[in-house]
């Protein structure tokens, strides 16, 4: 039983760092005033490519070359994130240059994404819909003293990706750079009023372009992971609407990185519980599919108002005239 | 000076939109297809053979252009469902998930009712989709209204409950339940009696039963015109018009803007429950699970294209069908692969949506620069000029 539970909070971690990075990607965009909701087909990019790296950097490293690192898995994770900036690029061009409503123009992000991925695999790959299985990930580690826990909870800790790593301190660069740098009073103010942001002299465009920018990167970074870490290979529809579920989480937050964690952590335990914990007590009477549905019914419960209460950024998916200053 | 601005004030608003908005989309088809030409050289092959046979392919013959009507069909709902919300300033995101949930409806009407004589059971089904969409959008719609929760998040969301709920519902009440018969028996529900069918139109017109084409298609024209009329000539439409530009002077206005929203989003709802219809009634006869085909997601691209005039969407659906059909084409005639179609959509919406954007951008700067003359211009030497001021 414990030994459920530990394995199933491996699994919440491992969904925690996807929805954690990819709701990180979001909360840039839409703190700087661009309402993203295209961070699914950010991380689809972000799947497909960084499959592809993996696959053309994963070479036999001659002797004494490389350090030891596994330079597949980490070339496959930038490229992922570099083609998530990339592809982010047009949100950031339709709605920051071209004023083209925020919602409109995340949809079509969304909608092209499928079909880009698919032609991209048929170009890497040789077909539409997944890569070869079994490439190499990056060599797990167990984390000191908690992956000794006893009852069978140190399963949770042991054998996890660096990447989880990661996406835990993450929050402190993405707090540090938001509420102490001058770049992230600028970017949040942006995201409140552009108008006033402007007459201070603070350019909005190029401010609203590095944050969409950014949100693109560590949504394909996110789907990155997926592909390399998780999966082993790339398949269409792996992400399996979790860029929704990061969207959910990040509202649930409050736009607020800490709190982010909180609820990613909340939500990848979700997306455990049908995978592991089936057999549990309580859980065995829930049909999984129950379960599933959990983030997205918290989020609308929420967002209702009948529990607790959301602000998003006051100039969020708003039409700021300034144009490309 | 004095006649040129008369001249320009003599072209009606009306005219200056629709000759804006068509130079938009003929821009935009340019630029998607010269980018589009640029990765079929890539491939080796001429441009001109492969657009040309993507049109073979829809116009060449009966066949072909039978099947690019039957993808047309549910785009057509689909993409009116969304329209209906954006006439009111309002975006459903969630048609994906209400016309999924109309499915289950539909089929759970299908397989209950199945002692209802020849077309009643057809007509039966097709009512529980109109009702089961309807039921999912009320969601959003009154949450809207209620609570002030914004509707894109909501409906998004709701999408999500949709896909795990029905695949519940197929799993657990329809579970197909006769053994044998080779299928994997939790993934789909029972099939459908054959009353419950929409019936064959193809074989009237020398097309094959098996291309599908039924008569779904002509009651999705059709239905494009009744929201015409209802969004141009009736009250509905009028107040939804009031509410998406003004919601302010709509509310001064007498409008109940709540009222009208929810009213906009069960039409919305309704519409987006048939689009399932031509898959689950014109073709399958059962619900399988893993049906989602994103109709709603393509259907808000769909509904971009024809800027959400129900007639424009019409053929912003057949021109879908046109390079859905494309597909095939490619795959038989050229070395471009299939999913090259794919990408040519996208840009064609992405392109659309930007020389859209700048077209209105410059009618309003058009519009607002005129106002502005008119406000600075000198009086003109007429006796009548004082009285103009005194009115201004």
């Amino acid at each position: 039983m414990l030994d459920d539970l530990g394995a199933a909070f491996a699994i919440a971690l491992t969904y925690f760092t996807i929805i954690y990075l990819t709701g990180l990607g979001g909360l840039f965009s839409e703190r700087s005033g661009i309402v993203n909701i295209g961070l699914e087909g950010m991380m689809i990019i972000g799947t497909v490519v960084g499959s592809a790296g993996t696959h053309y950097f994963t070479l036999p490293a001659p002797e004494g070359f490389g350090w030891g690192l596994p330079w597949g898995p980490i070339m496959g994770l930038l490229l992922g994130a570099l083609a998530g900036a990339l592809f982010a690029s047009i949100h950031a061009l339709a709605t920051v240059t071209f004023r083209v409503d925020h919602i409109v123009s995340g949809v079509v992000i969304n909608l092209v994404a499928v079909g880009l991925a698919r032609f991209l695999s048929t170009v890497f790959f040789g077909q539409a819909t997944q890569s070869d299985s079994g490439q190499p990930a990056m060599h797990t580690i167990d984390i000191p003293l908690l992956s000794s826990l006893p009852l069978g909870l140190g399963k949770a800790f042991q054998e996890l990706s660096p990447m989880v790593i990661v996406a835990v301190l993450m929050v402190f660069p993405v707090t540090y750079s938001l509420y102490r740098t001058r770049w992230g009073l600028r970017l949040r103010s942006c995201g409140e009023n552009p108008e006033a942001t402007r007459s201070l002299g603070v350019r909005v465009a190029p401010l609203r372009y590095q944050a969409v920018l950014l949100s693109g990167a560590l949504a394909g970074l996110s789907g990155a992971f997926l592909a390399i870490e998780v999966n082993l290979s790339w398949n269409e529809g792996q992400t399996q609407g979790l860029g929704f579920i990061a969207l959910a989480a990040l509202i649930l937050s409050n736009w607020n990185p800490k709190r982010l964690m909180v609820a990613a952590l909340i939500f990848g335990f979700a997306q455990a519980v049908p995978l592991r914990l089936m057999d549990a007590p309580v859980l065995r009477s829930i049909p999984p599919e129950f379960v599933r549905m959990t983030p997205y019914l918290v989020t609308i419960i929420v967002l209702a108002g009948f529990v607790g209460k959301v602000r998003p950024p006051a100039a969020a998916g708003k039409a700021y005239e300034g144009g490309t200053t | 000076m004095a006649t040129t601005q008369t001249t320009r004030r003599q072209i009606p608003e009306w005219l200056e939109s629709l000759v804006g908005q068509l130079g938009a989309l003929l821009l935009a088809l340019i630029i998607a297809l010269a980018i589009g030409s640029v990765i079929i050289v890539l491939y080796d092959e001429s441009p001109l053979d492969v657009y040309g046979a993507i049109v073979e392919y829809s116009f060449g013959s009966a066949e072909g252009f039978g099947y690019m009507l039957v993808a047309a069909t549910p785009l057509i709902f689909s993409a009116l469902a969304t329209a209906v919300c954006f006439k009111g300033g309002m975006f459903n995101i969630g048609v994906e998930g209400q016309y999924i949930v109309a499915m289950a409806f539909a089929a759970a009407a299908a397989l209950w009712f199945d002692f209802l004589p020849g077309p009643l059971l057809m007509w039966a089904a097709i009512v529980a989709a109109m009702i089961g969409g309807m039921a999912w959008a009320s969601i959003p719609a009154l949450l809207k209204v209620r609570t002030g929760a914004h509707e894109v998040v909501t409906t998004i969301m709701l999408n999500g409950v949709a896909a795990s709920l029905v695949a519940w519902i197929i799993g657990g009440p329809l579970r197909y339940e006769e053994t044998g018969g080779g299928y994997n028996v939790n993934l789909r529900t029972d099939p459908f009696a054959d009353n419950a069918m929409i019936p064959d139109l193809g074989h009237l017109l020398g097309i094959r039963p098996s291309v599908k084409l039924t008569w779904l298609f002509p009651a999705a024209v059709l239905t494009a015109m009744v929201v015409w009329f209802i969004m141009r000539r009736m009250r509905l439409g009028y107040e939804a018009r009031a509410v998406g530009s003004a919601p302010g002077s709509a509310q001064a206005g007498g409008i109940s803007i709540g009222g009208v929203q929810i009213r906009l989003f069960l039409l919305s709802g309704l519409l987006a429950g048939l689009a399932g219809m031509q898959q689950l009634l014109g073709d399958q006869g059962f619900l399988p699970v893993g049906y989602e085909a994103g109709l709603g997601f393509i259907g808000i691209g769909v509904a971009f294209l024809g800027q959400n005039n129900p007639i424009g969407i019409i053929f912003a659906a057949m021109l879908w069908g046109v390079l859905a059909r494309g597909e095939t084409a490619l795959q038989i005639e050229t070395d471009v692969p299939r999913e090259f179609v794919i990408i040519l959509q996208g840009l064609l919406i992405m392109t659309v949506v930007i020389t859209y954007q700048i077209a209105k951008r410059r009618l309003l700067t058009r519009q607002l620069r005129r106002e502005a003359e008119v406000e600075q211009a000198p009086p003109p030497s007429e006796p009548t000029a004082g009285d103009e001021e005194v009115a201004a």
